[in-house]
Parts: C-alpha cells; structure tokens; sequence
C-alpha cells in the first residue's frame, strides 16, 4: 500500500489533519460552534466551484471562500448574539446554493465535485498537500502561541475580555484558522463529511479526559489512529475514504461512550474497579435526608 | 491598612449617562461614583438594569450620552488590572474539561503573558486563593463536577489569582449556601481593607450583606412601561446610614 505515491501523499495528508483538525474540535465544541465546520464545508464548496469557472485553481478557490465565509460569520456572530445558531445556517444554504448554481454553469465540473463531496485519495494533489501542510503548520503555531488567551475565551468570552485579552480579534484568527483546516481537509474526506474529522475525535476526548491538555492529547490520538485506520480500511476494501473515516470514528466515540458507562458502572457496584479508586474522606460527601414533619408537628403540639 | 483618604479617591465616575439596548433607554440621567478601596454595594429589584450599570462602568458598553471616566491616576498611571465574576459562572460551559485548580491557574495568564511558566509565587497565590474561598480541598475535581454556589467560588478565587485592583462581583453568591455567603462577605471586606482593592457587587442580599459594605447604591425604576428608567441620583446611601455599619 505504501509503495504508491497517492497512498504516501493521502497517509501525509492524513497525519497533518490528524494532528490539526481534532485539536480545533475541542475548542469548536467548547465554544458551541460544531456546525460551523459543515457550513464552510459547504461555502467551500462554492468556492472550488468558482474558481473552475474562473480558471483559478479549485482547492485556492475553496480555501479562499472558506476564508472569507469564516469572517463573516464571526462578523454576524456579534450582530446575532442571542441566535448564534443563525448566520451559521444562513452561510450554509447560501453556499450550497451557489455551489449548485456555478455547478450547472459548468456541465464538465460534475465529475470532479464527486471527489469533492466525498472525498478521494486520488484527489489529493501536490498543491493541496501543499495546503493542509500550510493549513497544519500555522494552526499547530497558533494554538500553542495563543492557548492561555484561547483557553480564556473558549471559557468565557466577557471574563477574557475583561481581563484584557483581545477577544474580537482572537476569535476571528480562530475562524480564519478554522476555514483553513475545514477548506485543506476536504479532498481527504469530502465536503460532506469534513465535520466528522473535526468533531467526532473531540467529542469523544471530551468525555474521557481530565483536563484540558488530556482532551487535546487524546483527540489528537483519537483523530490519527481513525484517519490511518480509515485510509487503509478504504484502500483494502476499495470504499470511499471519507465515509470510511467517519465510520470508524463514529464507532471510536460509540464504543468509547459504552466503556465508560461500564467503567462507571463497575466502579459503583464495588467491582474491580473500587480497589483501585482513592477515596479522599475530605471530599466524600453524605448526604442524610431527614423528615422533619413529625418533629414539627410535636413541637407545635407541645406549645 | 488602607486610609480613609484612599477611600475618598474617586476611582470611576459616571455622569448623566443614558444607555438602552433597543430603542428606549434602560437608564438615564445616572451619576455615580466608584472610590478606590470601598466595597460598594449595588442593589435594586429585577428589571433596574444592575448588571448594564456594571457594564456601563466597565466599559463593556458605550452609553448613548453622557460620560464614563476611569481616573488612571489611581492606579499610579497603569490601567488598573480588574478581576470579574459574571452573573452566570455558576451555569456555562458545565461541560468545560478543566480541574478546578486548571480553572484558576489560569487567572495568571494575564501576568504571565504568552510564554512565562508559572513560577512559585503563582502557586501561592493559587493555593491561597482556593482556601481563601474554601474551594482547596476540592481542587482536583472536574468543574462540571460542582454544584452552582461551588462554581461561583472557582470563579471568585480565579479572579482573586489575578491580584486585582478592582473587583466586580455580578450577584456573587447566587447558589451559595448562608455560610458561603457571609465568608464572602467578609472575605470581600477584607480584601478592601488590607489589600485596598475596589469591590462593587452586585447583590440582592443586603440584609445580610448591608454590614459589610462601605456603601449602598439602589437602583430604582422612577417611570414603568414605555420608558424604564433607572434614577441613581437620589438612592445612593451609605451603609452606615442604613444599616449602622461596621
């Protein structure tokens, strides 16, 4: 499998946004942003569309539309403060609608959306390597240059403001950032299928880490073990890899989410795991409920 | 200590300041003045636009008319470094994958900037923060792990670390239990008179509160319905004359 340059090329592709794509989940679930990734996806979209159109190289039109459309919803976030959810769906539609306009425009561009939409690792081109490299190197340089400011943010945006971080201009770095990754991602996994790669790590790292740094670490891991899992699944059994990818993601967070009911489920009958859980008696808390109503009522009888 | 003439510095000043968030003004005409090292108390029922004079005061919002002025001068020069625990702490980001003790680390940033370790001095200051508000004990738990009043504690002792010249407290003690909030209180007190730090809380406890603080401002709704207006001119009291203060 290794021998053939696109599996070498797709398996980079793979560990740059492995390495990327899961880290920015956490700070897009934290942050209640999750849809944002499929509504770039999609503007992006538009964007490869109209660069065929206009002769430009589809992924830098994509990667510019993303970029763009990221801005604007950081622009009308502030204007839709109480329905955050609104400029999200309003980009979404919009760019699918104009990607399937241009798409009609240009009869012969059909074909290649496919790759687009569902991702193919015959797609991923020297350039657009070139980007998810791009994409990889200043989003791994932004979060470790700004994860004290981020961290602030993501916890509350008024408190970091007030504290003298510069919200505003932060937040729109971090879309930029994320219409990259999200623009870079798709010919790995598809338009349709882009969020996967960035939430479905995230989700399940979220549920299982202790801290903030654990969940970074562990969606990293997550993200790279499903990616290389999903490539060479898709290349043994010939499906798409995008699909492929998301479907053993998806079964990542499932199995993980039921090993730790049975986890927590264990520990709190007194099975194997209780002779291995430190107890702090300073922290144990128990709770006694008394009725008090007879109390009460003899009291009152007494006077 | 702090002086009495610390106290009479003025540290922020409003005047005549009007703001609305639609197209009538929540408040108008108000006039208020913030001294260095008080605890001040903001109080009113709900509906009197307490937590937007908060606002107001911290530059969060531009009034529509009038002026806000924060006197620099007080602070040697430098903008002052303000510590805030909003009205909700007890209720965002439940799920937020942070330790308590990670929660509060990370009111040293500020001081830190970007790149500095945290260093002994910080972790002293962490420390006694959390015991300060009774959170050390619980300092490995998960923050989706605590109850609301618990919370509210993370958040004061967070902004504490910050070693700040003002704080703002948005009804503090929502979710504390009677205890919790009388060690607040004097907590907050404390704070005033030996570290001469400016608290302004807001707060609908005044009977138990009104003895700790240095003064009270009540906002009031001085015409309903169509223009909601919130009059300062005329409810600001001290503690003493209220409650015959400390």
């Amino acid at each position: 499998m290794l021998a053939y340059e696109f599996m070498q090329r797709a398996l980079l592709a793979g560990t740059l946004l492995g390495l990327i794509a899961p880290i920015l989940g956490v700070y897009l679930m934290l942050r209640r942003q999750v849809l944002m990734a499929d509504t770039l996806s999609h503007v992006s979209l538009a964007g490869v569309a109209a660069g065929s159109l206009l002769g430009v190289n589809p992924s830098i039109g994509g990667f510019a539309a993303a970029v763009i459309a990221a801005l604007l919803i950081e622009r009308l976030r502030a204007v839709y403060r109480t329905y955050a959810e609104v400029p999200v769906a309003l980009l979404m539609t919009g760019g699918l609608a104009v990607a399937v306009v241009l798409m009609s425009l240009g009869k012969s561009l059909s074909q290649s959306f496919s790759a687009y939409l569902f991702g193919s690792i015959v797609a991923v081109s020297s350039t657009q390597l070139g980007l998810i490299g791009a994409a990889a190197g200043i989003g791994l340089l932004f979060f470790s240059v700004f994860r004290r400011p981020l961290y602030a943010i993501t916890f509350d945006e008024e408190t970091a403001g007030i504290s003298g971080v510069a919200v505003r201009r932060l937040s729109a770095a971090f879309s930029v950032l994320t219409g990259m990754t999200v623009a870079a991602a798709m010919p790995v996994v598809g338009v349709l299928l882009v969020s996967a790669l960035l939430v479905l790590p995230a989700a399940l790292a979220l549920r299982i880490a202790g801290g903030f740094v654990a969940a970074m670490i562990l969606s990293v891991g997550i993200g790279l073990v499903g990616i290389f899992g999903g490539l060479t699944l898709s290349y043994t059994v010939n499906t798409p890899p995008g699909g492929t990818i998301a479907l053993l993601l998806l079964a990542f967070l499932i199995l993980g989410i039921m090993a730790q009911k049975l986890w927590l489920m264990v520990r709190r009958h007194g099975g194997y795991g209780r002779r291995h859980t430190k107890v702090v008696p300073a922290i144990k808390t128990v709770v006694r409920v008394t009725d008090r109503t007879e109390y009460r009522a003899a009291a009152q009888g007494k006077e | 200590m702090i002086t009495q003439g610390a106290i009479e510095m003025i540290l922020s000043s409003m005047r005549d300041v009007e703001f609305g968030y639609g197209e009538s003004p929540v408040v108008q005409g108000v006039t208020l003045d913030v001294y260095k090292g008080e605890f001040l108390g903001i109080t009113g029922p709900n509906g009197t636009a307490k937590t937007t004079v908060l606002k107001l005061l911290l530059g969060l919002l531009k009034p529509w008319s009038g002026r806000i002025e924060l006197n620099t001068d007080a602070f040697g020069g430098q903008k002052p470094v303000i510590g805030y625990v909003p009205q909700h702490a007890s209720s965002f980001n439940a799920g937020f994958p942070s330790r308590v003790i990670e929660l509060v680390r990370s009111g040293c940033h500020g001081r830190l900037g970007l790149f500095r370790r945290m260093g002994a001095e910080e972790e002293r200051l962490v420390q006694s923060s959390l015991e300060q508000v009774g959170m050390w004990e619980l300092r490995r738990r998960r923050i989706g792990e605590l109850s609301g009043g618990q919370k509210q504690r993370v958040c004061l002792a967070r902004a504490l670390v910050q070693c700040p010249d003002v704080l703002i407290l948005d009804e503090p003690t929502t979710g504390m239990d009677a205890h919790s909030r009388l060690e607040l209180y004097r907590l907050m007190r404390h704070q005033t008179r030996q570290h001469g730090i400016t608290v302004v809380m807001v707060t609908h406890g005044l009977e138990e509160a009104g003895r700790y603080l240095d003064r009270i401002i009540t906002l009031e709704k001085v015409e309903d319905d169509m223009a909601p207006q919130a009059d300062l001119s005329q409810a600001e009291q001290t503690a003493g004359e209220r409650w015959g203060g400390e």
